[in-house]
């Protein structure tokens, strides 16, 4: 495979609030048994690129712990395989202002890549990606850059390429809202990589961070061409608490589940060894996405439970996501709530968010 | 070293194609799951396991036994089947000594003081380290893990006569008037160079049937070798037959026989790449466990769910294990059966009854791959082969 990987990791979205103070986009649990990144990795080596850089800046402490050598993903090789970026000597200050000061952050690294295609895909996407068939469309056309796009969703603000009649990108709209013309940008790209090295050195020669409004605008202007591959099905980006949630319900729905978990392109992660869900006597659960390792005797409806969360008999569990070994308590009630790891609520206790404004309790809170 | 190569015959259809110890069991888990944890869990790093009858499915699961931790860089699991030598040596195991006879070498390779023998098909958890502490402590040349059985059940094991000195004075296979109601579980500690003698000395005796239950441990003891039994108390089953399947299956629903929860002896096991279970709006289910990958729309009562298994809505499961990967169409009925992987229950078919007290009745059981028709009936102890046995 002559196509390298290349996950942006280190990026911790404001909007996402307390659910990403200790950690960044890339290691937010997701699905009941998922971390974001997953999708990224096991996507690349789904498509057979085993070669693949993580650049990650700070907060890394969950990334680490979570992609360890890459040995989920198949990509812990003895030549190539995963490697993990963080930044290097040359300090910078402050956060990458953009991906195309991360990837010059990393420039040594792209240097060295033995590969001619690369692959940029960044954490927080969710989707799953056919990127065998976008590889394949990207070689033949022969272009320098493929975009990823995807049907825009006019509540959501993105970067949108509008096509030529050759099918090529004409026209990239910046930070577009609402209806309009053009396919959104999903924001993974192949590049190959003597094309994104020009244009990597153009915008560090001129200090500018992005990758969008500094090295697609430039080499769009230039002539060079681009090329658009559709993903159809689920894909949304997680930046905020109100993407998180939509994205997790939308879950429960068989369409956007059977696009995120095809039989054919699974999605890895780092095993726990946990027990089958045990279902009590009085347990009543519908609608529902119930990871491994859970004890449940109370009611869940419409909620998504990661690995080893406890429903004591008489508890409530409504329109919740509760992540990772969660407990609650009999006759406590949870409505629209997002419970980090390990939250532990106590008898009769009472909390609820709403729809528009879902209530997110932090990791390890006792209440 | 671990006994793998058990055929178990008395599994008809679902040992058809793999062999005892790679049948799923109790949702996650396989088998072998069980010893290959109590191994890591008491600190063995080195495991032989031999194979001999099917072993592509067992050989695939156990792999480079890192869901256990054995895959250390000197030692960890080795999967152990017949090889040939120079010289028109080597053959198929004729017997439990047997297969340890024909794999000296193997263990010389590790020199150990001391060697453990278990058998691949039973469920439980033990701490192997607590026994070999006491075999060392008695200086026993062999000891024998032993569990209290009734003395009714004492007619169908290998019983144990004790001594006042604590030692085994006596051994009787499957008496038909037992003595003791000390039944021996298959798990034995041996000192190696007394174990490697006594195989040898068995290997070259033409009467003997090189079983460890029936030759190796009778020889000992005539020997005048201290054999010390190692009383085990806990949950321990045989799932040699149907019913006894089915019963250790039906045990996993409830935490005092043998906690799966407890985070002090995990059992591990190698998990399908499956995303969590799904219950539908039409879903309901009691008293049950259930594994990744599922998708229940109907209902499931007093069952266990092996990964990726299917109910449709207004299917039901009640006490039944599902292996990995069956599906159970819309409105089938599915109870007091055991449904092998990928096995098809159409629409509409009813699998197995209730008890109703008669002498014929028993759980149904459908073998992996096999696919019942739409609005068939299987009658209860059915055991169904074949997709040709239940079309129409």
């Amino acid at each position: 495979m002559d196509v390298h990987g290349i996950v942006y990791a280190y990026h911790s979205s404001a909007a996402l609030g307390e659910l990403t103070r200790t950690r960044t986009n890339a290691s937010l649990p997701f699905a009941g048994r998922y971390r974001l990144i997953d999708f990224a990795l096991s996507c690349l080596s789904n498509a057979g690129v085993r070669d693949v850089g993580v650049i990650m800046q700070r907060d890394f402490q969950s990334l680490l712990d979570h992609v360890a050598g890459g040995k989920a993903w198949d990509i812990s090789r003895r030549r190539g395989g995963m490697r993990l970026l963080p930044p290097f000597g040359d300090n910078r200050g402050g956060d990458y202002a953009g991906t195309a000061e991360a990837l010059n952050a990393v420039m040594g690294y792209l240097r060295d890549i033995p590969q001619d295609h690369i692959v940029l895909y960044p954490a927080d996407v969710l989707c799953n990606l056919d990127l065998t068939a976008a590889i394949r469309q990207h070689l033949r056309s022969g272009c320098g850059i493929t975009a990823v796009t995807t049907s825009c969703d006019p509540d959501v603000e993105h970067y949108r390429f509008v096509a030529g009649e050759d099918g090529l990108a004409k026209q990239l709209l910046f930070r577009q809202v609402g209806h309009g013309a053009g396919e959104a940008a999903s924001e993974i790209y192949i590049a190959r990589k003597d094309v994104l090295l020009q244009l990597l050195d153009r915008c560090e020669a001129a200090n500018r961070f992005h990758f969008h409004t500094d090295c697609l605008a430039a080499y769009l202007a230039d002539g060079g061409k681009i090329d658009l591959f559709q993903h159809e099905g689920f894909l949304k980006r997680i930046d905020s608490v109100a993407d998180y949630y939509s994205a997790s319900m939308a879950m429960l729905k068989p369409g956007p589940r059977g696009d995120l978990f095809p039989a054919d392109r699974p999605v890895r992660t780092k095993e726990r060894s946990d027990v089958s869900t045990y279902y009590g006597e009085q347990a009543r659960v519908e609608n529902s996405l119930i990871a491994d390792g859970c004890y449940i005797e109370g009611s869940v409806k419409n909620s998504i439970l990661f690995r080893g969360v406890r429903v004591a008999p008489g508890a409530v569990v409504e329109n919740c996501i509760l992540m990772q070994d969660t407990t609650v308590a009999s006759d406590a009630t949870m409505k629209y709530i997002i419970a980090d790891k390990d939250v532990t609520v106590s008898e009769h206790e009472l909390l609820a968010g709403s729809e528009k404004l879902p209530l997110v309790i932090p990791k390890r809170s006792k209440l | 070293m671990l006994l793998a190569g058990g055929q178990g015959s008395r599994l008809y259809a679902l040992t058809a194609k793999v062999a005892k110890p790679g049948m799923p069991f109790g949702g996650k888990y396989r088998i072998i799951d069980f010893p290959l944890s109590n191994c890591a869990n008491s600190g063995i790093d080195t495991v032989g396991v031999l194979t001999q009858y099917q072993p592509l499915q067992l050989n695939r699961y156990v792999g480079s036994g890192q869901p256990w931790d054995l895959d250390t860089t000197d030692g960890g699991v080795y999967i152990l089947p017949p090889y040939q030598s120079a010289g028109e040596r080597g053959s198929w195991f004729s017997g439990t000594a047997n297969a340890i006879y024909q794999n000296i070498d193997f263990i010389e390779m590790y020199d150990p003081d001391h060697v453990l023998i278990l058998s691949g098909d039973h469920v439980y958890k033990m701490d192997y380290a607590d026994m070999l502490r006491k075999h060392r402590e008695a200086e026993a040349a062999c000891t024998i893990a032993v569990i209290q059985v009734s003395m009714e059940e004492a007619t169908r094991f290998g019983i144990m006569n004790v001594g006042e000195d604590g030692f085994i004075n006596e051994f009787e296979e499957k008496p038909a008037h037992p003595k003791s109601d000390l039944a021996s579980m298959g798990i034995y500690i041996f000192d190696w160079k007394k174990l490697r003698q006594a195989l040898i000395e068995d290997e070259n005796d033409p009467n003997s049937s090189k079983d460890f239950g029936k030759n190796i441990i009778p020889k000992m003891l005539a020997a005048g070798e201290k054999l010390l039994p190692y009383r085990f108390e806990g949950y321990w089953r045989d799932v040699g037959t149907i019913t006894s399947l089915w019963d250790a299956n039906m045990d996993m629903l409830s935490t005092t026989s043998l906690n799966l929860f407890d985070p002090q002896w995990p059992i591990r096991a190698r998990s399908p790449i499956r995303p969590p279970h799904y219950v539908g709006e039409s879903g309901r289910i009691i008293h049950s466990i259930v594994t990744e990958g599922c998708d229940v729309d109907g209902k499931v009562e007093n069952s266990v769910l092996s990964h990726s298994v299917k109910v449709g809505a207004g299917a039901k499961v009640l006490y039944s294990v599902i292996m990995p990967g069956a599906v159970i169409e819309p409105g089938a009925v599915v109870e007091y059966a055991i449904v092998g992987e990928n096995a098809h229950i159409g629409a509409g078919a009813h699998v197995g009854a209730e008890p109703d007290g008669s002498e014929g009745w028993g759980v149904a059981t459908i073998g992996p791959e096999v696919r019942v028709g739409a609005g068939v009936a299987v009658p209860p102890s059915a055991m169904i082969y074949e997709s040709s046995e239940v079309q129409s």
